[in-house]
């Protein structure tokens, strides 16, 4: 008879253990999705020079990209200095911000479209912009998660116990502007085809 | 069958978000599963026990079980523990680097980053009929493989949703899944072929009057079930790998966000009537499109599609322009 007692008592308390142990192991990834962020910022900051010194000779005539793309490596950099997650992903949308701009030169001028390292450079700065779109995505995503399972019975009587507060994620006043450029940037392969 | 003929009701009455679709996909996949342990776990009881009255011992001995499970599981246990090398050693791919094929290389990349996984390897079949399979027994091992006829063919967006789909396969252990039935398939079809053999050659002993009517009901009971069962056994399997398609397709739709893509890419795949060399029926489910597949239509083709791995692709755009 003790069982009909013990045995839904145990079932209880190894639902508490799982979700107590998702909330845990979903904030050390959250935590990781932030530096993963700041991991892919660094790459676009050090590969933005790089593709700056191969692509000098073919767009000497467009100084303006230049000038925006040492903007936007300066940026990066100052907000990854910084650590503070908005700065980050504020400097993360202004070179997908600049693609539609830069591309808009290089169609303008079939010659510079021709040639393969402009291209490249096209490619590159493409993906760069892609990665960070997509680290952040990771972070939105699984505080999306964590924020849903807080907040939804019964795991939110755990989460209550053990005093699990939301968590912020990223701000969304940037991310309307941001989801716009990267549909943009889907467009890209097929200008390429042509 | 009742279950997706009601998916396919509620599709045309409302419009679902992904989080619908993946969650009644869930649940969808969860009870083809779940019926399909049930059944597998009684027609294994019955066999068992038919065997144990043919062979005059009392029923519920486990010997025969014990060797099916044994040899069915030895070749499936090693298919999957080595799935990403003997895959690729069959079907005769190279790795993709990261110059030659940027696309394809970056694009998974991202994918992974999205998904917080690690890198699947990537490697390239130089096939022009277009098709992309992912295999690898968890995350650390994940491999995507891509024809050449693919990557010529899609844009950089569809590659994505391709990608995607196959990442979702990754993410949701479908190898493992379709391993662990593809075992539990061959028991039954090993036991069942057992049972009917004994008939043949060891049958004839009197020593069931003793057993009474039970054990003749068992015995009747036991060959209906050795020749029905490897067939329904068998169709469970491919049910459930067409699940995992739509769940993979829905997958795609989440980590992409652009299900436009994802159909564009579909109807790409669908005007490609090529067979893949490469291919072998121990792949075939993890492919993005059935590499055997042909244009059948009507009656012949919803009986076919019975013994398909594979959704047909008009379900699958449907399922994705609900979501669109």
């Amino acid at each position: 008879m003790i069982w009909i007692l013990v045995i839904p008592l145990a079932l209880l308390f190894f639902y508490a253990v799982s979700v107590y142990n998702f909330f845990v192991s979903s904030k050390a990834r959250i935590k990781a999705s932030i530096q993963e962020i700041g991991n892919q910022l660094k790459r676009q900051s050090e590969l933005i020079p790089n593709l700056e010194s191969s692509a000098k000779g073919y767009l000497k005539h467009e100084k303006g990209i230049f000038e925006k793309l040492a903007d936007a490596r300066k940026a990066i950099n100052r907000a990854v200095e910084s650590g503070d997650l908005q700065k980050m992903a504020d400097a993360g949308a202004k070179l997908a911000g600049m693609l539609p701009d830069i591309k808009v030169v290089v169609e303008s001028n079939p010659e510079i479209k021709g040639s393969e390292v402009v291209q490249n450079l096209m490619n590159e700065l493409r993906d760069t912009s892609d990665k960070v779109m997509y680290a952040r995505r990771l972070l939105i995503d699984l505080s999306a998660d964590f924020n849903v399972k807080r907040a939804t019975f019964p795991s939110n009587v755990i989460a209550n116990m053990f005093g699990f507060s939301e968590v912020e994620g990223l701000k969304m006043d940037e991310a309307g502007e941001a989801t716009k450029v990267t549909r943009e940037s889907t467009k890209t392969p097929k200008v390429n085809l042509e | 069958m009742g279950i997706f003929l009601c998916s396919s009701t509620l599709a045309r009455l409302h419009m679902k978000n992904i989080y619908e679709v993946r969650q009644s996909n869930e649940i969808k996949s969860f009870i083809v599963i779940a019926g399909f342990f049930l059944f597998a776990a009684f027609v294994i009881y019955i066999l068992t026990q038919t065997f144990g009255i043919y062979m005059g011992y009392q029923p519920g001995g486990f010997g025969y079980l014990g060797i099916a499970l044994t040899f069915s599981g030895i070749s499936t246990f090693v298919s999957y523990y080595y799935s990403d090398k003997i895959v690729l050693s069959i079907s005769g791919a190279k790795e993709a680097d990261r110059k030659e094929y940027f696309d394809f290389y970056t694009v998974t990349e991202n994918l992974a980053i999205s998904q917080g996984l690690p890198k699947p390897k990537i490697y390239v079949i130089d096939d022009s009929a277009p098709n992309a399979f992912a295999t690898g027994r968890d995350y650390d091992h994940a491999v995507i493989c891509a024809t050449s006829g693919l990557l010529d063919k899609m844009t950089r967006s569809e590659l994505e949703a391709v990608l995607a789909h196959e990442l979702s396969h990754i993410k949701n252990y479908d190898m493992r899944l379709m391993s662990i039935v593809s075992v539990m398939v061959g028991i039954i079809a090993l036991m069942a072929d057992w049972l009917l053999r004994v008939r043949y050659f060891g049958g004839g002993r009197k020593n069931s009057d003793n057993e009474g009517s039970i054990g003749a009901i068992i015995l009747i009971l036991g060959i209906i079930f050795a020749v029905v069962s490897p067939i329904i056994a068998q169709l469970i399997r491919l049910a459930i790998s067409r699940r995992r398609e739509f769940m993979a397709d829905a997958g795609s739709v989440e980590i992409t966000r652009q299900p436009n893509s994802m159909i564009s890419a579909l109807k790409k795949l669908e005007s490609d009537t090529e067979p893949l060399e490469a291919a072998n029926k121990a792949t075939a489910h993890l492919y993005i499109v059935n590499p055997f597949r042909g244009n059948i239509k009507g009656a012949v083709s919803w009986f076919s599609g019975l013994f398909n791995t594979h959704p047909p692709i008009e379900d699958r755009i449907k399922a994705l322009e609900s979501m669109a």
